[in-house]
């Protein structure tokens, strides 16, 4: 009678949130997932640097972790490339280099190589992104690392389509919702790209597009194509977003999206309810279990301080009990340190969470 | 060699105030600044143009200074002030015969003030702690302090003052007695210059010692730290004193779209590396919280902290120099020390540096044998806008837009609007908060405005880009962006003056540990700088 009743309630849709929804989505559980929106995907675009594999903690943990994420991204049509000990430099919005493990493909293509000829394709009514600074920037630093990428500068113009200064993100929308825009950009893009081996664009090649589709408009251009991250907000992180919340939607999570949840019920050492504060009334979901991924907001759900976490990851009180033997915490601070908020750290923090959520099926006996 | 009649150093409210008093007096005149515009205690202060209020039970005279002078500013300088009023307000915790010391010194001082009841006052500034017991109103005001300096500097530019920024004296020439020139270092670019003058003016404020030294005489000064908040909105509609003796964090001064709250007082060693300590800072949000509930818990942009340079003779009969008042002192060292030609100007407050700087040039006329009289109370430091250009921004910009480009850059925003008019793309704006066009960027940046800016920081002071809640993270990357693209600096340039611009924005957030404004300065480092992120060493201070 009341389908607002879940295995395990995930609140929080970040890179552990979500991470945490399909680990336990696999296992065969009846998941839903509480998110207010894209969170620090608006600011972030999913790449994962070198050091925070370098990170004291279990590297065993890690890489499960890390291989179920990309097996997650793969199937959600955005998969990452890269590993731990296959670092490559990636351009950084000042021009710099960074020391990249792990990124979306079309954000690990954007290395200018060893080899061959590399443009950087600007938008002229893009003000945010300039390619001349870019490419000054990158030559210069690139000689100093001792490889010569040969970066040039061009520029195409999206004038007629868009009338006056442009955001991204506008371009991006387009990018998804209309077949004519983007072959106009391809045939703009193949005219900047002639005489290259690669083009490097500002992300902007859609909100929600998925590998295959840039794959092909990649070969439609005719050369190797590569995204460069950009001011926020950040279309690579839109587009994790958006191909995860569609990925887990397809395998049966119920997604509740767009209010926060305010209220965790808890009693007799359960939470065994989840309130969301949807307009007009609350929306109560029912759970069995819940794994808590929200971040800073984690503390004024739980209403008080957390002072520690047991093995099963459960939030303790200052007396050293659990709060409740349901609720598994996806945090990173107390077990990885202060530097546990990278990108590799949230998946393993929702892996591991999921994971202990799943294992304690029925059996709920105080640690 | 470039010469003048007079070489003023230090680019602060006095040193501006008196290369425009000179040049209207027709006294040739250039002024040098070790930074930009300013650089010390004018540009890292409340903003608060004093009715006298704050001053009138214990010294009456400066009282009667500052209402002087808060009447002129708002006649010849309106552009510069947000004329908001203020109250007194009276604390269940402070002593209630000060309120009524406060209202007869005030009634003896001519400055306007109504008594109202606590219910009245909440009725004006709904903010107000219910405890009050009532409160006194004044004609203080908001001044944006770095639109005042420019514009003296501007009006005496279009009367052929010239000023340096950048511009740092290593040395003061004497001959047979007195002063002949000063050599300066261009921190910029590093080269040396020499101007040949008849007069030096030391207005440094807290740097008036070393300046001072280079001559070889001495100026004592003592620096006292104070620290301030800016706070991410406002939390009243007018300045907010509290009514007791004047005291750590009593002022809340409304400033644009934030308010900031001040100050501490604490003796430190010199004006440089000032850091606010994390006791400080709680301090005044503890104290702020006691007139307007709420604030201890306010979001902070940021805390930064300057130097009040008090003049502090070891004896007073040591001192030769002719003491103007209490508030200033002006010090005449061919008479005290046989250095001719020499005279340093310190203490005093930014509501009373055009008095300051009269005072000054009515002793260089004297000494230069020119018959002048000071017109600075009367001449505006600018013209209004004309018609024309107030018509053509109505038409190309939003209304909010339009006015904050019109009350910056006033008949110079006609070149904005120009700009605009030829390139509609210049239109968008860089910095959201402060509404400024990517064309005012661009003119800020250029070479037809006589004070061009040079770092980022400098665009600030022009335009306040940065000082909102991103404290330059978004439009800080566009700024670096305009200087790069107007080809003020090539791209490697372009990204160090980003960086130190950051750097120094991160500063002045290092202390937050939580909250809306944590979250900002994670995102800006995360974006920037994820390996170097700004340690926070609250209580280490450079003291």
């Amino acid at each position: 009678m009341n389908s607002h009743r879940f295995d395990v309630i995930v609140v929080g849709g970040g890179l552990s949130g979500l991470t945490a929804a399909g680990a336990a989505a696999r296992d065969g559980l009846k998941v839903a997932l509480a998110a207010t929106g894209p969170g620090s995907f608006v600011l972030g675009s999913g790449c994962m640097e070198e050091q925070e594999f370098a990170r004291p903690g279990d590297a065993i943990e890690m890489a499960e972790a890390i291989a179920f994420f990309r097996e997650m991204a793969q199937a959600a049509g955005c998969p990452f490339e890269g590993g731990p000990s296959e670092a490559r430099l990636l351009p950084t919005i000042l021009g710099d280099f960074e020391s990249v493990a792990l990124a979306p493909r079309f954000l690990w293509n954007a290395n200018p190589g060893t080899s061959g000829s590399t443009a950087i394709v600007g938008v002229k009514e893009l003000s945010t992104f300039d390619e001349n600074f870019m490419a000054e920037r990158l030559n210069e630093h690139a000689s100093r690392l001792g490889f010569n990428p040969a970066v040039r500068a061009r520029q195409i113009s999206l004038s007629p389509i868009f009338a006056g200064p442009i955001t991204t993100v506008r371009i991006a929308a387009r990018f998804d919702s209309d077949k004519g825009f983007r072959s106009e950009l391809l045939g703009a893009l193949r005219i900047a790209a002639s005489g290259f081996e690669r083009i490097l664009v500002p992300a902007m090649l859609g909100l929600n597009s998925s590998e295959e589709e840039l794959a092909q408009f990649e070969h439609a251009l005719g050369c190797s194509l590569g995204e460069l991250s950009t001011l926020p907000p950040s279309i690579a992180g839109l587009r994790l977003f958006h191909r995860f919340r569609g990925y887990l939607r397809e395998i049966g999570v119920e997604l509740f999206e767009g209010f926060p949840v305010v209220t965790l019920n808890i009693g007799d050492a359960l939470c065994t309810e989840v309130v969301i504060a949807s307009p007009g009334h609350p929306l109560i979901l029912r759970t069995e279990r819940v794994v808590l991924a929200a971040g800073q907001h984690t503390s004024e759900l739980l209403g008080r301080a957390c002072a520690g976490h047991d093995e099963q990851i459960r939030p303790l009180t200052s007396a050293g009990t659990v709060m409740a033997a349901n609720l598994f915490d996806a945090e990173t601070d107390s077990r990885d340190g202060p530097e546990g908020s990278g990108n590799a750290m949230q998946i393993c923090a929702g892996y591991r969470a999921a994971i202990a959520a799943a294992a304690t099926r029925g059996n709920y006996a105080a640690g | 060699m470039e010469s003048t009649q007079v070489v003023i150093i230090g680019g602060g409210a006095t040193g501006a105030g008196i290369l425009w008093d000179l040049s209207l007096r027709g006294i040739s005149a250039t002024l040098l600044e070790q930074g930009d515009i300013a650089n010390g205690a004018t540009g890292r202060c409340h903003g608060l143009l004093h009715s006298g209020g704050r001053y009138v039970v214990k010294d009456l005279d400066t009282a009667r200074g500052c209402l002087a002078e808060n009447r002129i500013l708002k006649a010849i300088a309106p552009h510069c002030v947000e004329d908001i009023g203020g109250l007194f307000v009276q604390c269940p915790q402070d002593d209630p015969a000060f309120f009524e010391k406060w209202w007869r010194a005030v009634g003896n001082a001519g400055i306007p003030s109504r008594r109202l009841t606590a219910d009245e006052a909440r009725e004006l500034e709904p903010n107000l702690s219910a405890d009050i017991l009532g409160a006194f109103t004044c004609p203080d005001a908001h001044v944006d302090v770095f639109r005042l300096v420019l514009a003296n500097i501007q009006a005496a530019q279009a009367r052929g003052g010239r000023f340096h920024p950048y511009s740092k004296v290593i040395s003061i020439r004497p001959e047979d007695g007195r002063v002949r020139g000063v050599r300066y270092r261009n921190i910029r670019t590093g080269d040396e210059e020499e101007i040949a003058c008849d007069m030096v003016i030391n207005a440094a404020g807290g740097w008036a010692q070393s300046v001072a030294a280079l001559a070889g005489v001495e100026v004592p000064v003592l620096c006292d730290k104070g620290t301030l908040l800016v706070l991410s909105h406002r939390a009243s509609n007018r300045v907010i004193n509290r009514c007791r003796a004047p005291a750590d964090g009593d002022i809340l001064v409304p400033a644009g779209p934030a308010c900031i709250l001040g100050t501490s007082s604490i003796n430190v060693s010199g004006p440089d590396g000032l850091v606010a300590s994390r006791a400080e800072i709680e301090n005044l949000l503890q104290l702020g919280d006691v007139m307007i509930p709420g604030l201890a818990t306010a979001r902070v942009l940021r805390a930064f902290c300057g130097v009040r340079a008090l003049y502090a003779p070891q004896e007073s009969s040591a001192v030769a120099g002719r003491e103007i008042s209490r508030g200033f002192a002006l010090i005449d060292h061919e008479t005290k020390d046989g250095a001719r030609g020499l005279i340093s100007i310190v203490g005093g407050k930014l509501t009373t540096y055009r008095r300051m700087a009269e005072a000054v040039c009515d002793c260089i006329s004297k000494k230069l044998g020119v018959e002048s009289e000071c017109a600075t109370d009367k001449v505006p430091l600018r013209s209004a806008i004309d018609r024309r250009t107030h018509r053509h921004a109505a038409r190309l910009l939003s209304q909010p837009v339009a006015a904050k480009l019109e009350i910056r850059l006033g008949r110079e925003a006609s070149r904005v609007i120009d700009a605009i008019e030829a390139r509609p793309e210049l239109a968008e704006l860089a910095c959201e908060c402060e509404l400024v066009t990517r064309a005012e960027l661009e003119y800020v940046l250029g070479n037809s405005t006589s004070l061009p800016a040079h770092t980022i920081a400098d665009i600030g002071r022009r335009t306040r880009l940065g000082f909102g809640p991103c404290q330059g993270t978004f439009c800080g990357y566009k700024a670096m962006l305009a200087g790069y693209e107007t080809g003020r600096w090539r791209a490697s340039q372009a990204a160090t003056e980003f960086s130190d611009y950051l750097r120094e924005r991160w500063k002045g957030q290092a202390f937050v540990q939580e909250g809306k404004q944590f979250e900002q300065l994670e995102l800006s480092q995360g974006l920037y700088d994820e390996d170097r992120p700004v340690s926070a060493h609250p209580g280490e201070e450079n003291e």
